[in-house]
């Protein structure tokens, strides 16, 4: 401690500088910001919703931003884009749908923009002219997504949660249906025109049709469809009908389905059966014959009035129709004679058995089919042209029973098989007042004129003398009856005539005598012993 | 020549020029008691996460709506700034479409942008331009208070339009992120040191603190 050392040239340590590597907690702040953008962040894009793409014909009333995508009148989505499709031909709108419907976006899932919409079925979408116009969406039943859709031109009529069946009709003409004509069963309404397109080869019209439940168990695999649309008026041999449905089908059209009654066990069609579309009730309930048998039938007569599908009536029901009507050129004889092709149906004349599966026996063998004909020919069966119509002159094959006809034997190797025939009752009369025409025609009416003239003219000649020699004759021979009669008169008939006078007196006596019987009839009334007594004395 | 560098300590409150006992812990202000600091604590890493915090709510702010309008008919409205200032821009008002772009959208991205520059150059110990980087941290605290417009917008017209069952408007989650940038470029702004610029002078100045 008492040396001064020095210690100047002692080197100073180096100062190690203070690490300072700690962070600041005021990182917490952009840390905390950041997970809460990318929490916001995450959540945005968990939520958002699958962008589909709707291609319309044209964008009536669609706005990006404004426009939304509605289902059940609940937005789900938002357009966000409107553009034209490359081609320039449609419009492309861009949808943003919420994830929580993106479940309805399946593949038969259909859009449509709302807007009012005026038909003659209804006025709908007046909303929209508050609103403004909105795309519809109709999810459908598919379990297949989708995000390309193209969009439809009208709403569709049923919505998806409607129950019941849609059915496909098959038919060559549309006639007057429409969207939303309503389906008819016994002319109630059960459903309505849901669709319609041509098919792919473009022969047939294919209509969608929905049958609300419950009247789908109706629509059974032996219904059939007809077009109730407007009137059906037929003319033919049964007369004139008219059949509608109702009005609003008279309007916009309409179309009828029926179950035939003869239906045997009839299950119920399935969803998207396919039904053909006829025409007319008539038509639809045509029993569908499978089994037929083809005959000619050689008339000697005009065949005007007998078309195409004119009844073959037998007792006065139809067991078939004709098919043909048309003239056979005889090459041996050089002319040409009528010749009606009719179709009969064999089991329309057993109807009613008691052992069905004996007429289907006796319907399906053929032997059996003709040993029946030739039993009712021999019975005397011929095929008559009858008039079914006086006033249309319509006419119709009769098949009827002349028990005088001759037999006929059926030659079963022809075909078709020709049918004896009868001439018509109609022609029958006809020839007989032809026959009477011609007698009349025969008589010498000339001569019998000439006779009655000169008849005429004697008896003229007779009445001129009877007038001239005859009546002055007469006139004096009533004067001399009538001076007769005045002579008369006065003898006998006057007053003073004398035998008048001496008629009066006799008539007095008469009286008199009438009196004294009588009173002495009275007293015997009175006193009956007078009979054997005699007369009493008065004062007793 | 900084304080720093003569061993002397400004207090940031009174304004009081002392020398510190230790000038690695520089105490007390012998006037007003207030702790002295040669530096602000941690202004650079403080800075940091505040202009880092205020970009990344910016996203938000602007893709959020700031407001939802209700009306009678028809679904809600919702409006982001960009939404407004377009609609503004095509109503034909185009000046005030240029105020709600300004204020909105320009400032925040400029006050974020130079505070970032003014961070980098200190740490880069850059020597250029510092008269102009001082001058360009003044603007940036100064203009922080304005950059409120659409905060206030939006408080008004909710406060105000309240016609509930015709129309009703209602501030969206835009807003809070709008104002949560307002607010955090201020405070980075006011953490930040502008001594730091005149620090790259002398090599020995510590960069922090």
């Amino acid at each position: 401690m008492t040396e001064d050392i020095d210690l100047s040239d002692v080197p100073e340590s180096t100062t190690v500088p203070k690490k300072k590597m700690r962070f600041s907690v005021v990182w917490i702040i952009p840390l905390i910001a950041a997970i809460v953008a990318i929490g916001i962040a995450v959540q945005r894009i968990l939520t958002e919703g699958p962008t589909i793409t709707i291609v319309f014909k044209n964008a009536e009333g669609i706005e990006a931003g404004k426009t939304f995508v509605k289902y059940k009148d609940v937005d789900i989505g938002e357009v966000t884009k409107v553009t034209l499709s490359k081609d320039f031909q449609k419009v492309v709108v861009t949808a943003k749908i919420d994830k929580s419907a993106a479940g309805l976006l399946m593949d038969d899932a259909g859009f449509w923009i709302e807007q009012p919409r005026a038909t003659l079925s209804g006025i709908s979408g007046i909303g929209t002219l508050l609103s403004g116009n909105y795309i519809g969406l109709e999810p459908g039943k598919s379990k297949k997504e989708r995000r390309e859709f193209y969009g439809l031109d009208v709403p569709p009529a049923i919505t998806f949660d409607q129950p019941g069946k849609r059915f496909i009709l098959q038919t060559d003409t549309l006639g007057s249906i429409g969207h939303g004509s309503p389906i008819y069963f016994r002319q109630f309404n059960v459903g309505q025109v849901t669709g319609y397109d041509l098919a792919e080869n473009g022969e047939s019209i294919k209509i969608e049709v929905f049958v609300r439940t419950p009247y789908d168990k109706y629509v059974t695999d032996q219904t059939r469809f007809w077009q109730a649309s407007g009137i059906d008026v037929t003319l033919g041999a049964e007369g004139f009908a008219v059949r509608t449905q109702s009005v609003l089908s008279m309007l916009i059209g309409g179309i009828a389905f029926e179950t035939s009654t003869s239906a045997e066990n009839p299950k119920p069609a399935a969803e998207k059966a396919i039904f053909a579309l006829f025409n007319s009730r008539k038509e639809a309930m045509a029993n569908p014959e499978t089994i037929f048998t083809k005959y000619v039938l050689h008339f000697n007569e005009t065949l005007r009035g007998l078309n195409v599908g004119a009844p073959v009536m037998y007792f006065g029901l139809p067991v078939g129709e004709v098919s043909a009507v048309g003239l056979e050129y005889n090459q041996k004889q050089n002319r040409a004679r009528p010749r009606v092709e009719i179709v009969l149906y064999p089991g329309r004349f057993m109807t009613h058995v008691k052992q069905a599966f004996y007429v289907e026996k006796k319907v399906q063998s053929k032997a059996e089919r003709q040993s029946f004909m030739q039993t009712a020919v021999d019975h005397g069966l011929r095929a008559q042209l009858r008039s079914g119509n006086l006033l249309t002159g319509q006419r119709f094959v009769a098949l009827d029973f002349f028990p005088n006809a001759s037999g006929v034997k059926i030659d079963w190797s022809k075909s078709p098989v020709e049918l004896p025939v009868m001439p018509s009752g109609l022609q029958d009369i006809e020839m007989k007042i032809n026959n009477i025409l011609g007698k009349i025609e025969k008589m010498p009416l000339d001569d019998i004129g000439m006779d009655v003239k000169k008849l005429l003219e004697s008896i003229d000649s007779l009445v001129k003398r009877l007038d001239g020699e005859v009546v002055p004759e007469v006139k004096t021979n009533l004067e001399e009856l009538k001076r007769v009669l005045e002579n008369i008169n006065t003898t006998l008939v006057g007053q003073d005539a004398p035998t008048q006078q001496q008629l009066r007196e006799a008539l007095k006596e008469i009286t008199r005598a009438a009196q004294g019987v009588q009173s002495l009839v009275e007293y015997l009334e009175r006193n009956p012993e007078a009979l054997i007594q005699g007369k009493k004395q008065e004062n007793r | 020549m900084t304080g720093k560098t003569l061993g002397l300590v400004v207090c940031e409150c009174c304004g009081l020029l002392s020398k510190p006992v230790d000038i690695e812990a520089p105490g007390k202000c012998p006037r007003c008691g207030e702790v002295l600091a040669l530096r602000r604590h941690d202004a650079i890493q403080r800075t940091w996460a505040l202009i880092i915090a205020a970009a990344i709510c910016f996203i938000p702010a602007n893709v959020f709506p700031v407001m939802v309008s209700k009306l009678l008919v028809g679904v809600p409205e919702d409006d982001t700034i960009i939404s407004g200032v377009v609609l503004l821009y095509k109503t034909g008002s185009w000046h005030l479409a240029a105020i709600v772009l300004i204020a909105s959208i320009v400032i925040p991205m400029a006050k974020i942008a130079a505070l970032a520059y003014l961070l980098i150059s200190v740490q880069r110990r850059s020597l250029k331009g510092q008269q102009e980087r001082l001058r360009l941290y003044r603007l940036v605290e100064f203009v922080g208070r304005w950059s409120m417009l659409d905060v206030f917008v939006v408080t008004f017209t909710v406060a105000l339009i309240q016609l509930q069952p015709l129309m009703s408007i209602k501030p969206g989650a835009g807003v809070l992120f709008f104002a949560a940038v307002v607010i955090l470029t201020m405070i980075a702004a006011e953490q930040f040191d502008p001594r730091l610029i005149w620090d790259s002078n002398n090599k020995q100045g510590g960069l922090h603190d």
